[in-house]
């Protein structure tokens, strides 16, 4: 949802010159607050600095990929899971 | 800031392609790529132009002369679709010059691989995602994108495996 807003953000600027504006004088979040992103990311973005309206894009494009990404678990075997003998020979096992 | 990927700049570039689609109000293909250039955006009024050319060196590159509007310089016997796509991809270099261009800070983000952003650019803009994925609900199949967006074939095919990849 956030990502759809940041695209639509970002090719608006190409053709808008409003959102530039608002960038250049610090007011990015009375533009962002039209659009449907998560009151979370909102506020992260609203405090993002950058030199340029390109870098403020990229930068919003990274914390928005990391916010939407599924959080990855880490598999670890069990610990009982070497003790189980689960057919193993004892020389396989020394081995 | 960490520099900018390909991945990245494929992103950026994916937006601006459909800015411009979405300020065009394309509902089917072929997107007047050369209708944009002559009768550009009010910001872009003193940028945007395309100029016929004899040449036998290039199919068209853009240049700014002095005191006056930036242009596409365009070989006069282009195919159509060559001339489509030529026009696609000079317009970013049109749009990263531009003053507009300039305050956004398309200079530093593009300009380093300009060559590959603009075959990009110039693809997502004549194939513009929407109107591709309403290509592909009709039926449509790769060896018809061409055709139905007035693309170059290795073009057409290059935007269809990238469609494909972006599902």
């Amino acid at each position: 949802m956030s990502m759809q807003a940041l695209n639509r953000l970002v090719a608006r600027s190409i053709i808008d010159p409003s959102v530039l504006q608002a960038f250049g004088a610090g007011r990015i979040s009375d533009v962002l607050a039209d659009l449907n992103f998560s009151s979370d990311i909102r506020r992260s973005l609203s405090g993002l600095q950058a030199e340029s309206w390109s870098e403020f894009a990229v930068q919003a494009y990274r914390m928005v990929q990391a916010a939407e990404q599924p959080v990855v678990r880490i598999q670890l075997p069990s610990p009982v899971e070497g003790l189980l003998n689960e057919g193993r020979t004892d020389q396989e096992q020394v081995a | 800031m960490n520099p900018i990927t390909r991945d990245e700049r494929r992103w950026f570039l994916r937006c601006l392609a459909f800015g411009l689609y979405e300020y065009l109000g394309a509902v089917a293909p072929p997107i007047p790529v050369e209708g944009l250039l002559k009768h550009p955006p009010a910001l872009y009024q003193d940028d945007f132009g395309v100029v016929d050319m004899y040449s036998t060196l290039w199919d068209a590159t853009f240049a700014r002369p002095p005191n006056r509007p930036g242009s596409v310089f365009v070989r006069i016997d282009l195919p159509p679709d060559e001339r489509r796509l030529a026009l696609a991809r000079e317009l970013l270099s049109a749009l990263i010059t531009s003053r507009h261009g300039r305050a956004i800070g398309l200079v530093e983000f593009l300009m380093p691989d300009l060559k590959e952003s603009g075959e990009y650019f110039a693809r997502h803009l004549l194939a513009p995602e929407p109107l591709l994925e309403a290509y592909r609900r009709r039926g449509g199949e790769e060896e018809g994108v061409a055709e139905a967006f007035g693309l170059p074939d290795a073009s057409a095919r290059l935007r269809w495996k990238e469609s494909a990849a972006l599902l």
